[in-house]
């Protein structure tokens, strides 16, 4: 298969649990390298989930009381925890010597950037955050370092509180660095989780509207995906079928990796 | 960037010695792509490694990388200081901060990595 290094691929799929979403992601990765251009999938949790970044230590989340008897996957990627159920999911894998995977911050400035314009139209002003301002945390709870959206670095997704007179950062995402490709996991957060509470619970993009309801998912993606390749100067193609029916097998033989304890409780 | 380095495309160097026991670091190009450093785990002493695998992992604020061995061998030596003080990586990639000592099974690995010219136009040709 040639390369068609400004052709963005996306994938729409099902709920599934964390082991399954995890494996299908490694699998993305897999399937970018072979085709040397940028894919994309798109999914959601079959149930309230937290993913642990690759390094974060299992003994700091079962101190967390928030997230007590909620799932934990541990994610092959950086950064810290993250509540899904009420976010916007993505996984996107790009191979290194594409113009977007030579070091971290491109990729995240090009799909961070895209969303700061998709979310724009629908007149929602979120920024950047800078770089070399201090990662300070919106908190001063004992957690505010475990969760993602308590941290902030450059590019991180922000947007202004109306009533608090903050920014409270809506976007996050985090990378896996191979060999040959790059995996970048991220989440926007469309509004705050009904789930969960206290520490575990942060305002999302609704919330910051003061109740209004946030986009449409499928829509705001799809919206996202189209800036993406356009600022690759390409076309994005919608695959029909789900990346989890298409890659079935192999997912299946990486999903046992993110069930087992060995996994999770490596750190 | 001194002379006498070899280089892996994913970014180690390899620095040969006689003995036979080759020092490995992490370019500084790729340190500084990484930026903001905040966790390293390393291999124990005795582990084998084949050249092209991960022997371990680096975490900046956002990424977390493999370090993939350049010679395949027996690690000999680890930086211990290294993980708590993960500063050196940026200020001396090429001395303190060494990584691994990796004694070679097969001299010949080394003729596969780059020497430091082709190493320079590859990180040239890729974008900062």
């Amino acid at each position: 298969m040639g390369r068609a290094v400004n052709t963005l691929t996306i994938w729409w799929d099902p709920a599934a649990d964390g082991p399954t979403n995890m494996a299908a992601d490694e699998c993305l990765a897999a399937e970018a390298e072979r085709r040397g251009s940028l894919l994309m999938r798109f999914y959601d949790w079959s149930a309230t989930t937290v993913s642990l970044g690759g390094f974060q230590k299992i003994e700091d989340a079962r101190q967390v009381r928030e997230i007590s008897g909620i799932p934990v996957v541990r994610r092959p990627s950086g950064g810290g925890a993250i509540v899904h159920g009420s976010d916007l999911t993505y996984a996107a894998a790009v191979p290194k010597d594409h113009p977007l995977g030579a070091s971290p911050q491109i990729l995240y400035d090009a799909l961070h950037g895209a969303m700061v314009e998709a979310l724009a139209a629908h007149g929602i002003d979120v920024q950047p955050h800078p770089a070399g301002r201090p990662d300070v945390p919106d908190t001063d709870s004992s957690s505010s370092r475990f969760f993602c959206f308590d941290r902030r670095s450059a590019g991180d997704l922000v947007m202004a509180s109306p009533t608090a007179g903050t920014c409270c950062k809506v976007m996050g995402s985090a990378q896996r660095r191979l060999a040959g490709v790059v995996l970048q996991h991220g989440s926007l957060l469309l509004q705050s989780n009904a789930g969960v509470r206290g520490a575990a619970r942060h305002l999302g993009v609704a919330d910051l509207l003061l109740g209004e309801r946030p986009p449409e998912r499928v829509g705001l993606s799809r919206a996202w995906a189209q800036r993406i390749a356009a600022a690759l100067g390409g076309a994005m193609r919608e695959e029909e079928a789900s990346f989890l029916s298409d890659h079935s097998r192999d997912v299946a033989a990486l999903t046992a990796r993110f069930r087992e304890d060995r996994w999770l409780a490596r750190r | 960037m001194a002379a006498d380095l070899k280089f892996a495309k994913t970014h180690e160097w390899v620095r040969s010695e006689a003995s036979g026991v080759h020092t490995v670091g992490i370019s500084s190009y790729a340190v500084e792509a990484l930026t903001d450093l905040v966790f390293m785990q390393l291999p124990a002493v005795g582990k084998k490694v084949k050249a092209g695998e991960s022997f371990g992992e680096i975490e900046s604020v956002k990424a977390v990388s493999d370090l993939y061995a350049p010679i395949s061998g027996e690690i000999v030596e680890v930086n211990t200081a290294l993980p708590g003080k993960l500063d050196t990586l940026g200020k001396d990639p090429y001395g303190e901060g060494w990584v691994v000592r990796i004694k070679a099974d097969n001299p010949a690995d080394l003729d596969t990595l780059l020497d430091r010219g082709a190493y320079e136009s590859l990180v040239g040709s890729q974008p900062h």
